[in-house]
């Protein structure tokens, strides 16, 4: 018999493999339905996200009737607004710059401003490819993050391409940042949190004025009373140190030979 | 030799535990401000490591901030609520006098060779500053210590950006109170001609009577003109005694320099 079904998948495959194979088994037929039907599943699943990367991403957040973050919200309460893809509104930031902060720029700082709200901030740069971040943004390595704890620029920013940072979709958009960046080591971090400067810039610096007026003023006040302190109290000891070599009757003792010294001068 | 008791068990016991826990503070703070450089990973290292260092730091600050509320409860017991206010602006008080300006300036004049030294109380001017200043430290540091340590909860209450600013504070009060312990306080307490090589007075809680005559006229008249001198008077501590206090205060001194020293010699190395 086995000889027989051998030959027979041999010389006629078709007609033997089905009979081999047991393919109108109805236990078998109900399974590969069910297979079938999870492929399906599977490349659509597939499709939807290679279609709608955005949707996808946002949606890895809860986004509505959402307690979690409403109760860490400092005062805004916008994070269920503007979490995901905007419903009926327009977003004005994609196309670049608004207007009112282009007006007082001047071309160079134009162009940079108008990055910060492209999808690939980097679009166009040559050589890109063959560039380090630290290579054009060697201030930007200055941070506690970097240098303390080694995170690297693109665990926070991301892979490319890299959005710019007021690019709707960025996650280091100030609206999600909180959430998609600052929460993945700093559990709980609400949208006041994300406000922290990371790349803070030096606070002796003139610069600093603009950029960030309070951390200047504080720390020109801090450093002036330090050297304050140690202007007033550096010298005193100092000279108290001296003057206790010296005997309580020093002065007098150094008035006497000026006043005989002026007696003698006197008469001539 | 007679001796005039000056601080109170507890006041030394006070002086002792700010002593540690400020030598603590100073050592795991500035390992972790210089963990950038051999100098700051050698001092986390004595602590375990960058994180162990800040949990000690954390731990050891809440310490600092528990014992300035006793010491304030130990403040408000001891006054004498009596004779408030009058009691707390009198001659044995820390709180500044206006004689106390008056006395500066003419110990200043004293300093350049052109005035009389002045007649000091019970506290000189120096000492209400440095006591004072501790309020003052502590406080700061010990907020915006509890701040920094929990960003995301503060937060909630102020902006993100105002740890920037805090964490500034928090390291510039630092360095200030680190920098004046080690030369200021150190200079004037023990290392200055009448006090050298060191002023036991915090340890025994007792001063010569002589120097004390010398140094506070008006604390030691005052005191035999109410009658109090004679049941002021003690003993000097025994002599092992004396050993340990100096074996302790001269480790102290050592390794505030030693952290001084180093702060200053590895500041190239953490800017550059």
């Amino acid at each position: 018999m086995n000889k027989h079904v051998s030959k027979q998948i041999m010389f006629s495959g078709y007609y033997s493999l089905d009979k081999a194979c047991h393919w109108r088994d109805p236990l078998v037929h109900k399974g590969s339905v069910w297979l079938g039907g999870a492929f399906c599943l599977a490349v659509a699943i597939l499709l939807i996200a290679i279609l709608f990367p955005d949707l996808a991403w946002a949606q890895t957040e809860v986004s509505s009737k959402s307690y979690r973050y409403s109760e860490r919200e400092l005062a805004s309460r916008s994070y269920e607004t503007h979490e995901v893809r905007p419903r009926t509104y327009t977003v004005s930031v994609r196309g670049g710059i608004p207007q009112k902060e282009a007006v007082t720029l001047s071309p160079i700082a134009e162009k940079v401003r108008r990055r910060q709200y492209l999808a690939d901030s980097h679009w166009g740069l040559k050589f890109y490819e063959r560039l380090t971040c630290t290579k054009c943004h060697p201030q930007q390595a200055r941070n506690l993050h970097y240098i303390r704890a080694k995170i690297t620029c693109r665990q926070c920013h991301g892979p490319e391409p890299i959005a710019g940072l007021k690019h709707y979709y960025s996650k280091m958009n100030p609206r999600r940042r909180h959430a998609f960046v600052c929460a993945k080591c700093h559990e709980g971090a609400n949208r006041s949190f994300a406000s922290y400067v990371n790349h803070e810039p030096s606070p002796a610096a003139l610069n600093t004025r603009q950029s960030f007026p309070l951390l200047f003023y504080v720390f020109w006040m801090m450093a002036a009373i330090a050297v304050g302190t140690f202007a007033a109290f550096l010298p005193h000891a100092f000279m108290w140190g001296l003057r206790e070599f010296l005997p309580d009757n020093f002065l007098s003792s150094l008035e006497k030979p000026f006043a005989r010294g002026r007696k003698q001068d006197g008469p001539d | 030799m007679a001796r005039i008791k000056r601080f109170s068990p507890a006041q030394r016991v006070f002086h002792l535990l700010l002593m540690l826990s400020f030598l603590t503070q100073a050592t795991t703070g500035l390992a972790r401000l210089y963990v950038e450089t051999n100098w700051g990973r050698f001092l986390a290292s004595l602590f375990g490591g960058y994180n162990k260092t800040l949990t000690i730091h954390w731990w050891v600050g809440l310490f600092m901030l528990v014992l300035l509320g006793i010491h304030v409860l130990y403040v408000l017991i001891r006054i004498d609520w009596r004779r408030f206010p009058k009691s707390v602006y009198g001659p044995d008080s820390l709180l500044p006098r206006k004689e106390d300006l008056g006395q500066a300036l003419q110990h200043l004049g004293w300093i350049l060779g052109i005035r009389q030294l002045p007649r000091f109380d019970r506290w000189g001017y120096w000492e209400k500053f440095d006591y004072l200043a501790v309020f003052w430290g502590i406080t700061l540091l010990g907020i915006t210590g509890v701040i920094l340590y929990n960003p995301v909860f503060f937060s909630n209450y102020m902006p993100g950006w105002v740890l920037n600013v805090l964490l500034w504070v928090h390291r510039i009060e630092a360095v200030l109170a680190i920098v004046h312990v080690s030369t200021i306080h150190f200079f004037i307490g023990h290392l200055r001609r009448h006090n050298f090589p060191m002023d036991l007075a915090m340890f025994e809680g007792s001063v010569d009577l002589e120097k004390a005559r010398h140094e506070r006229p008006a604390w030691v008249e005052r005191m035999e003109q109410e009658g109090n001198l004679h049941t002021s008077l003690v003993s000097r501590a025994p002599f092992p005694l004396r050993v340990v206090y100096y074996v302790y205060g001269f480790a102290i001194i050592i390794c505030f320099f030693y952290l001084t020293v180093n702060a200053i010699a590895n500041v190239g190395e953490l800017l550059g």
